[in-house]
This record gives structure tokens, sequence and C-alpha cells, in this order.
């Protein structure tokens, strides 16, 4: 670093910008957890506006600049768009909560497995590689177009990304590991056909994303105990469905909020909600569905190999009712549980046929 | 519905390279010890628009997802790998690792400096998380190192944003002037590819900022804002380093590359000239390198042209290393000035 050189003459100084500034004599003080995001939201800090027109991308609370650039185009500048009331405790576990694939996964306990078993796991993993990214390209697009104003909201959106890059990373590492090999992707993620990349709303996005899509793949790595191996699958089951169980709830704290604020979009969302359902079991993208690459695959791993096809089979269907019941559950704390009784989803439906 | 119909195991024995057994090293299993046979080629053009793993067996006909990023030469870079795993290890929380506690009331001149020096860096956060996000997803698949990385790259861009924000509200102050936004902009609407983004955001900018940071732990009041200071140097330690070895790669492999970031450059640097001459950043680092407005007035000033200089210095010493000619009168006088050759 270069010394200072001491300057004969003083410097003519402005200061002006010295008494232009947001809320003063502001002293946020630590909980028991630290210093958080829920600590500092005090006084005019706090307030998230119910609509932003914070077009200079400034921070929150921050005084204008009468002169600054409009940089924000921003898509997302309505509350009820994206906000959760529970933000800031799901970004600060996520911070607390990030583990490495390289260090934390006990890949010395994975042992050679019978050939079945083996494709059978990297079929799936192949299959979670392809998935788990829709999950970080998704909401990074999302996230350059909400306003700084939801940064909070904001901020556990780039955990998510970050979560999902590192799934995609456990899953590639998991299928080059063990005398095996990535196999034939199932291209249910691509254009079109992978519906989340369509969604023209946040909202609508989040009900496919966090609520169904990653609900489903929840309760799959919630019962990894009964399709892993080793000590490195279930760790690798056990540390995905942490970071899974923060993105739903996500999901539905978002939507709880937004019905609580905009009764004016239930309609909207119920509709949004009839097109997930739709594909819940019939579509790709969940891979306990009917899509028989994966159904196969997970059937083989939860019954043991090839040969005990028809106990894994029944492991998946109560995985399926799992699945659905889950759904529901989520669904209703949401505020969205009148579609079960009126009759409008089929899900309560399709649930009874499984049991059956 | 039949809930699984008779299997055909049609998928089973698909795949172009079995048998691979790769084992954790010093490090652990890491991404880049990944890359061996088939799934250690990385193409020149990955035209593959859906999301197939690269290495997979891509399924055929599927729509494209609509990738804009597929060339190697417009996202590359070796050590992406590596980064990506070193940004989880060195990972830190700004609400349990930063001891808080060591902060003590200031003069309220300081005060208000550093509370305007953070909130112009919340603000660089936000141009980092914005510009970044808006491109990942235009990234195809066959170079997930990078996407990878990035990810890591938004992650310690959202704990800036968070950690600047907290040191302004914690110790009787709170936010100051926003930006003039200008330089931003410019970042944000580098639309002619990642690489001009990657040239404008870290080569530029954060050049700039890690020159600040690193005046920033020098003068810093106590525990906490050292360990911010120190903590955001190492992530975007990390951020630079990828950008310089992608631009480096793009050098390499792009024709008339170091012309077009010669031009960028020289559009770039007008702007950020403009901004110079604003005094408010300016004068909270005197204030801060002062230890108040009156010794901002001389030692304080001083030591902020010294940092100008080392910016300059490295900024011009990586074009140099990059062998993008920069003719010094093409340089903004307000940049020139802080020129080794101009002492």
């Amino acid at each position: 670093m270069s010394e200072a050189v001491q300057l004969d003459t003083g410097h003519e100084l402005d200061l002006g910008w010295m008494d232009q500034h947001g809320q003063w004599d502001t002293k946020a003080e630590q909980s028991k957890y630290g210093l958080t995001l829920a600590d500092i939201q005090i006084g005019e800090y706090g307030d998230a506006p119910v609509e932003s027109d914070n077009q200079t991308g400034r921070p929150r609370g921050a005084a204008e600049r009468p002169g600054s650039y409009r940089i924000g185009n921003y898509a997302v500048r309505t509350k009820s768009e994206i906000w959760l009331d529970n933000a800031s405790f799901l970004y600060e576990e996520a911070l607390q909560r990030q583990w490495s694939s390289a260090t934390d996964i006990p890949w010395h306990t994975i042992e050679p497995l019978p050939d079945d078993i083996e494709q059978a796991q990297c079929t799936m993993d192949t299959f979670l590689t392809e998935v788990e990214f829709v999950a970080g390209d998704v909401p990074a697009r999302w996230i350059s177009q909400t306003t700084p104003d939801f940064f909070e909201a904001r901020n556990v959106l780039l955990c998510q990304v970050m979560d999902e890059s590192r799934h995609m990373d456990v899953f590639r590492k998991r299928a080059l590991a063990n005398g095996g090999g990535l196999m034939k992707a199932t291209g249910g993620t691509a254009g079109v056909v992978g519906s989340i990349d369509l969604s023209r709303d946040f909202t609508e996005m989040s009900s496919r994303l966090h609520i169904s899509g990653e609900g489903a793949v929840l309760t799959i790595f919630r019962m990894g105990e009964l399709m892993a191996y080793n000590d490195a699958e279930k760790a690798i089951y056990r540390l995905c469905a942490q970071d899974e169980a923060r993105h739903v709830a996500f999901g539905v704290m978002h939507m709880r909020y937004m019905a609580e604020t905009a009764p004016e979009r239930h309609e909207e969302i119920h509709c949004y909600l009839d097109e997930a359902e739709r594909g819940i079991l019939a579509g790709s993208q969940n891979p306990a569905g009917q899509f028989p690459t994966t159904s196969e695959s997970m059937a083989i791993l939860l019954g043991g190999g090839k040969k005990h096809f028809d106990e894994g089979r029944n492991k998946l269907i109560a995985i399926r009712r799992r699945q659905l019941s889950e759904y529901i559950k989520r669904v209703r704390s949401a505020g969205f549980g009148d579609r079960f009784d009126n009759g409008r989803s089929q899900v309560p439906e399709i649930l009874a046929d499984i049991a059956a | 519905m039949t809930p699984v119909p008779n299997p055909k195991f049609e998928w089973m024995n698909q795949s172009r390279q079995w048998g691979v057994r790769v084992k954790p090293g010093k490090k652990g299993l890491t991404l880049g010890s990944l890359n061996v046979g088939i799934y250690g080629e990385v193409p020149t053009e990955w035209n593959d628009q859906t999301r197939n793993p690269r290495g997979a067996i891509a399924r055929r006909g599927m729509p494209p997802v609509g990738y804009a990023i597929r060339e190697k030469a417009g996202i590359w870079a070796d050590c992406a790998a590596d980064l990506y795993e070193e940004a989880i290890q060195r990972r830190w929380a700004p609400a349990t690792d930063v001891p808080w506690d060591t902060i003590e009331p200031l003069p309220d001149d300081v005060e208000r400096a550093v509370c305007q020096v953070c909130t112009e860096l919340s603000q660089y956060a936000n141009v980092d998380i914005e510009t970044i996000s808006s491109w990942q997803h235009q990234m195809a698949y066959g170079y997930h190192e990078v996407k990878q990385f990035l990810a890591t790259a938004t992650f310690d861009a959202g704990r800036h944003y968070e950690v600047f924000r907290k040191r302004a509200l914690r110790n009787g102050g709170g936010l100051g002037l926003e930006s003039p936004g200008e330089v931003n902009r410019m970042i944000l609407e580098s639309r002619g590819g990642w690489t001009e983004a990657v040239t404008y955001l870290f080569l530029l900018r954060g050049t700039y900022a890690m020159t600040m940071l690193r005046y920033l732990e020098r003068f810093a009041h106590n525990d906490a804002e050292r360990f911010i200071y120190g903590h955001v140097i190492q992530d975007r330690a990390r951020h630079m380093a990828y950008a310089l070895d992608h631009l480096k790669y793009s050098v390499a492999h792009v024709e008339d590359q170091t012309t077009v970031l010669a031009t960028l450059l020289f559009i770039g640097d007008r702007l950020f000239a403009r901004e110079l001459r604003d005094p408010v950043l300016r004068e909270a680092l005197a204030i801060i390198f002062g230890g108040g407005v009156e010794g901002a007035r001389t030692h304080g000033m001083a030591t902020w042209e010294a940092m100008m200089r080392e910016f300059m210095a490295r900024y011009e010493g990586t074009c140099e290393w990059l062998r993008v000619r920069r003719a010094p009168d093409r340089i903004p006088e307000e940049m020139r000035r802080f020129l080794p050759e101009a002492d």
C-alpha cells in the first residue's frame, strides 16, 4: 500500500452530503442469533413499501439523490408479489446451514453396488443434476427484476440459487464416484416442457417451483433413507432436504402473504395451482410420478434391485401418497385450502385412488 | 390411473461413459476432480439448448430453453471449479461471525463518513447481484462450472449487501446518500455479452472497489470493521480471479478482443471519471482516512490520492497483462493524473 503524501495546503471540502441521510441515531442491537436481518428492521429501515418507486437501486431507507440515474426497470415492485413475513429468518438460517459437497459428505463410505442399483442411482443423479438448476436459473432471473426495497426476499432467493448449485454438483459427484456415470437425460426441463420457465409472474413461478416442484422433491429427499445404500447417500438426501425445506417454506409463506394481502388475485392463484396439479404425477418433473425413467429407477432403489421391483413399486406408491398429502397441507397452510373442499382440486381424488 | 406400469427398463445401459470412479483428494471430492474422460470435455461451442448435463446422453426432440451464451470464449475461466469450492469453504455469516460488540461510538463526522461509505458499498453489491443474476439463466449448461461459481458470487454479493447495511445501522448512524448511478447503469446495461459485463463489473469497478476496501481495512476503527472489510476483500478476490482469468481466456480465443476491450474501457473510463467528480464518496473516504473533517482536508485527502494512484497502477497493470493497449492521452484527466508516470 502506498504511503500518503502530506500536503502543505488544505483541500476545500463540500460536505453538503453529510446532512443528507436516512433516519439517524439508529443503533441495532444483537439478538441471541447475532445481528440478524430482523434486528436491523428498525424505524424507517424496517418499512418495506407496499409499492416501490425505487428505480435507482437505492438501498431502502437511504437518502434520495435527485440526479441519480434510473437504472432499475424492476418488474417486481409490489410488495404482495414477492413478500413473505419470515424472509429474514429463512435467510439467516440459510447462511448458518451452508454445507460443502466436497468435504461434508462421507464419500469414503460408498462401496460398489450391484449394476442395476448403480444404474438406477446414476439415472436419478442425472435427473437431479438436470432439474436442480432449473431452481437456480429461474429464481436468478427474478432476482435481477426485483427492487432492492424487497431485499430480504431477494436474499433468500440468492441463497436458493447457491443451494441449487450445490445440489447440481453433489448429484453429479455421486454419479461419477462409484463406477457408474451419467445416463440419459429426461429432457423434462427443456423449453416449454419445463413450464416453470414460462411463468410471467413471480407468484406463478413460485407456485410451480416452490410449492409443487420442490415440494415433491422434498418428500423424496426426506424419505431418502429408504433408497440410500451408504452414509454418503444418506447425508446427501438429509442435507438437500434441509435446503429444500427452506425453499418450500419460502413458497408457502409467500403464498400465504399473497392470500392475506391480495384477495383480488385468489382466482388467478387457483388457476396456477390447477395447472401445477395437472402435472403433479403425470409430468416428468416429479421423479416419483409416472415418467418411466425415473419412477422405475426409484422402484429399483427402493426395492433393492430389479428382482425386488414390486416391493420397490409399493414403496414408490407410498411416497406418492405422502407427496400428495404434504402438498395438500402446504396449500392449506398457504390459505388456498378451499380448493380441496369445494371439489376444484382433483388431488384428494387421486390420493384416494392411490390409497385404494 | 395405473400407479406404476409394468417396467420396461428402456433407460438402462444408456451411458456415454460408464465405470467412472472419482476418489476424494486432500480437498475432498471437488468439482474440478470430476472432469475425467468425456465428463471433462468442455467444447468450444455448446449447441445443446436443453438442460442436459455435460456428459449425459441428450434426449432428442426437446424444445430449446434459449441460452444466449453458448460459446466457451464468452464465459470460460479454467479456475472456476476451484474458486467454486473455495467459496464454499470460506463461507461466513455476518450475523454471527462479525464481532459486532467491538464497535464503539465514533465522532459524529467519522460515523457519517463510515455510514456513507457503507451505503455506497451496499449499492455496489446491489449492482453485483442484479448484473450477475440477469446473466446466469442465459448461460448454457455445458459450462456448469462457471454457472456454479457465479452462484457463489451472487451469494457473496447478497452477504455484502447485508453486512454493510448492518454496519450502517449498528452504531448510532444510518444510511447515507445513494450513489450517482451512472457507472451502475453502465454495468447493468452492458448487453454486448457477458465478457463486456465482466469488463465493467470486475475489471473497472471491481479493481476500484478492491483498492478502496484495502484502504478501509487499513483505517478500520474496530475489529468488526476489520473483519468486514477483510472478508469482503477475500470474497471479491475470488470474483476478480474469475474475471481476469476469463478475460485472459477471451483475449486468447476471440479475434480482435483486445481492441474491443480497449474501446469498452475508453467509454467506461469517461463515465467512471464523471463519477469521480462527485465529492460524496471521495470526501467520506478522506474523512475516514484523516480521522475527521479536519484531517480530511490534509492527510485524509492525500491518502485518498494515494489510494487512487494505487487503483490506477493496478488497473493499468491488469490492462497491460491482458495486452489491452491504452494511450495515456485517451484516459480522462480525472484518472490520468493518478497514473504512475504522472508523479
